[in-house]
């Protein structure tokens, strides 16, 4: 055997010039410049600001403001809102990314909820907000329909029982911000977890009945192992879409329930409570906790990696 | 490590980018050798007509915040601009006053079109603009004139006035409310909103500081204010939405509590669809008022003075009259006869206007300090 390698064998080595030749770069230009210009440089501008007094000194007092009782409640009330609709929407979406990829469900809903969740999970703000407004609000057109439903009783009188907000529901609570979210959420997760699911094996749940086990056996020690990586991936996702939104929720609830980025708004914009600095302190606050979020993302989907490529 | 090359597109686009800056960063000086930044008034600068010629040098004006609608400033703005051959920018027409103090920080060093030339802020923010010096003293020729809290050396200025209203949808509400004690009552549940976070609106919070009045306040005690929305909160009296033109529109919030001038306004944008009827409450008369203040840093000083003088004059006036804002010159205009019935008819009635409260710039803040404290456990829900 000739163990001799051929020069065409070996891979053309290039020369270090040619691999950082700047027509590699070029297409990059744009993305970087964008990346500087509106993420880098306004980041390390809300830093160095956060640190400044109204007269540009240097301060750390800005961040006495993360010992206000109001401030302290606004971070907790963000988290919780956050971490109650990414779990909502990432056990919703799970379920309809489940329907359509391991389901018998046909190849058309497939496409249409694909191209549906692509189009929801970009709808948000005061647009979303208000059309839940115009639905299920107190003069809402479903609300109305609701209402319209009367039928006689066993006494002869007329009763619509069926007007939500005489059953409890309120639009403008936790409950109706959930729902809100849901909106974009659920889509969310239905595009991430989509492929994990897919990356399912067919052998893996063959071979696990061959040797006996039930359903329930397959998902509890095959299938949940290998995706919770990336469910749990998926739904810090969704707390961080969560997290930053804010419009739909101070469209929504018109400030009872005081999230960290209206108060931040609130802040930097606002006609009474103003003082652009604590502002700064507090969105500084919030890149750290986002920073942990991307952080432990990232580490779970190079877990998510590992049992996949295998 | 950088081949040649990739240095060299670096400093292309450094070079690019500092161009472009600098492109933005430079503006029209004044032709003739005044420096109308430091002239307190028409007369110093050697008269309106060097104004005149000098602001239409400056060829353009920026305002900002200020939405069409609002005391029919879009008018305003387009016979000054038609008047003079001067372009008006109108930054942020939805934004609020410390968006303008900001705009003007932001701009100190640079003079693009981005950099507003004279702002119109709640009375909050007339001393603080005048204490950070972001703004220039200046007098009007009909200075003498304005009614109100000026600032003697004119720094700032009243612009215009009206009193606290409610705005009624009346297609939703049937039994049309007199007073702020009337909406303490069941049949009005999920029917009130304010027009704003009172956190953050300085509308919002002046209603919150009216109820207080209405429910044995003074203008020292803010607190019977927002126990009176807490418990209109409680109730489910109180909806927790921010009553803009959608909301309203929809009848969703049927009740909300609104500058005179912004639920006329509104009255005309809707025109019967819905229906809306505007209320004076019978327990308060609370007066609002705004601003007016020329740029320290204005990149069009003559052109910004020139708005000023248009603004205070007859016509200017005349403008705010039709966007139903009772104008500071009003008391001279009625002297005068310059108004007509039909537009006398578009202000609250001249006794109620000076009969309405008004708190003091101290009183203001300290109601401020306990909304902002407070407003969290009126109507905020803790989420467990």
């Amino acid at each position: 055997m000739d163990l001799t390698l051929t020069p065409s064998a070996v891979p053309e080595k290039k020369s270090i010039w040619e691999r950082l030749s700047a027509t590699n770069w070029i297409g990059l230009v744009p993305f970087f410049a964008f990346i500087i210009f509106f993420l880098l440089l306004p980041s390390t501008n809300l830093l160095f600001k956060s640190f400044q007094d109204l007269n540009g000194n240097f301060t750390l007092n800005n961040y006495a403001v993360m010992q206000n009782p109001y401030v302290i409640k606004a971070y907790r009330v963000s988290l919780l809102v956050s971490v109650i609709t990414s779990v909502v929407g990432g056990v919703f979406g799970f379920f309809v990314a489940y329907a359509i990829t391991l389901g018998n469900t046909p190849k058309w809903m497939r496409n249409f909820l694909i191209t549906f969740s692509g189009l929801a999970a970009n709808f948000g703000g005061v647009p979303l907000a208000f059309s839940y407004i115009a639905t299920l609000g107190r003069t809402g057109f479903i609300t109305a329909i609701l209402t319209s439903i009367c039928y006689p009783v066993a006494t002869g009188a007329q009763v619509c029982p069926f007007n939500p907000y005489d059953n409890g529901f309120n639009l403008y609570s936790v409950a109706g911000l959930v729902l809100a979210y849901t909106y974009f959420q659920f889509p969310l997760m239905v595009l991430t977890i989509t492929p994990a699911l897919e990356g399912l094996r067919k052998e893996w749940r063959e071979a696990s009945a061959n040797l006996g086990a039930s359903p329930w056996q397959y998902w509890r020690d095959v299938a949940l192992p290998i995706l919770s990586p990336s469910i749990l991936g998926a739904t810090l996702l969704l707390f961080g879409s969560a997290f930053g939104a804010y419009a739909t929720a101070y469209a929504l609830t018109g400030g009872s329930i005081y999230l960290i980025t209206i108060l931040i708004s609130q802040q930097i914009r606002g006609d009474v409570l103003n003082n652009p600095y604590e502002g700064y302190a507090l969105a500084v606050g919030m890149i750290v906790i986002m920073g942990i979020t991307i952080l432990a993302y990232t580490a779970l989907q190079r877990r998510t990696s590992r049992w996949l490529k295998s | 490590m950088f081949s040649k090359r990739n240095t060299l597109f670096l400093v292309t686009i450094l070079v690019t980018a500092a161009i472009v800056l600098t492109a933005c960063g430079s503006a029209g000086g004044s032709v003739s050798n005044v420096d109308w930044n430091t002239m307190k008034s028409a007369e110093e600068g050697g008269g309106m007509e060097a104004l005149v010629a000098a602001a239409k040098a400056e060829g353009e004006l920026n305002v900002i915040t200020l939405p069409r609608d609002w005391c029919n400033y879009g008018e305003a703005m387009d016979t000054f601009a038609s008047k003079y051959g001067i372009k008006v920018n109108s930054l942020l027409p939805d934004g609020g006053s410390a968006d303008e103090i900001q705009a003007i920080i932001d701009n100190k060093e640079t003079k693009g079109p981005q950099a507003p030339d004279v702002i119109d802020v709640g009375p909050a923010y007339g001393p603080l603009a005048k204490e950070q010096g972001l703004i220039a003293p200046y007098k009007v020729e009909t200075w003498s004139t304005i009614v109100g809290t000026n600032d003697p050396d004119g720094y700032y200025y009243v612009d215009y006035s009206g009193v606290m209203v409610l705005e009624v949808v009346t297609d939703y509400v049937d039994q049309v409310p007199t007073s702020y004690a009337d909406l303490n009552n069941e049949i009005y549940k999920g029917k009130v909103a304010l027009a704003g976070d009172p956190r953050a609106s300085n509308q919002a919070a002046q209603s919150v500081y009216a109820a207080a009045l209405a429910n044995g306040g003074s203008l020292d005690d803010i607190q019977p204010g927002l126990e009176f929305f807490k418990g209109l909160n409680e109730k489910g009296i109180l909806l927790p939405l921010i009553a803009d033109s959608g909301p309203i529109g929809k009848g969703e919030t049927p009740i909300t509590f609104q500058w005179s001038w912004n639920a006329y306004a509104n009255k005309d944008n809707f025109a019967g669809n819905p229906n809306i009827e505007v209320v004076y409450p019978t327990d308060v008369n609370w007066g609002g008022y705004y601003y007016q203040a020329v740029s320290a840093y204005a990149p069009h000083p003559a052109a910004a003075r020139l708005w000023e003088e248009f603004l205070y004059s007859d016509e200017g006036q005349t403008l705010w009259v039709k966007g139903y804002c009772a104008p500071a010159r009003l008391a001279d205009l009625n002297a005068r006869g310059v108004l007509s019935d039909e537009l006398k008819a578009k202000l609250p009635d001249p006794a109620l206007l000076a009969a309405s409260i008004v708190p003091s710039g101290d009183q203001l803040k300290a109601a401020r300090a306990a909304v902002k404290e407070q407003w969290d456990s009126v109507v905020g829900l803790d989420i467990k």
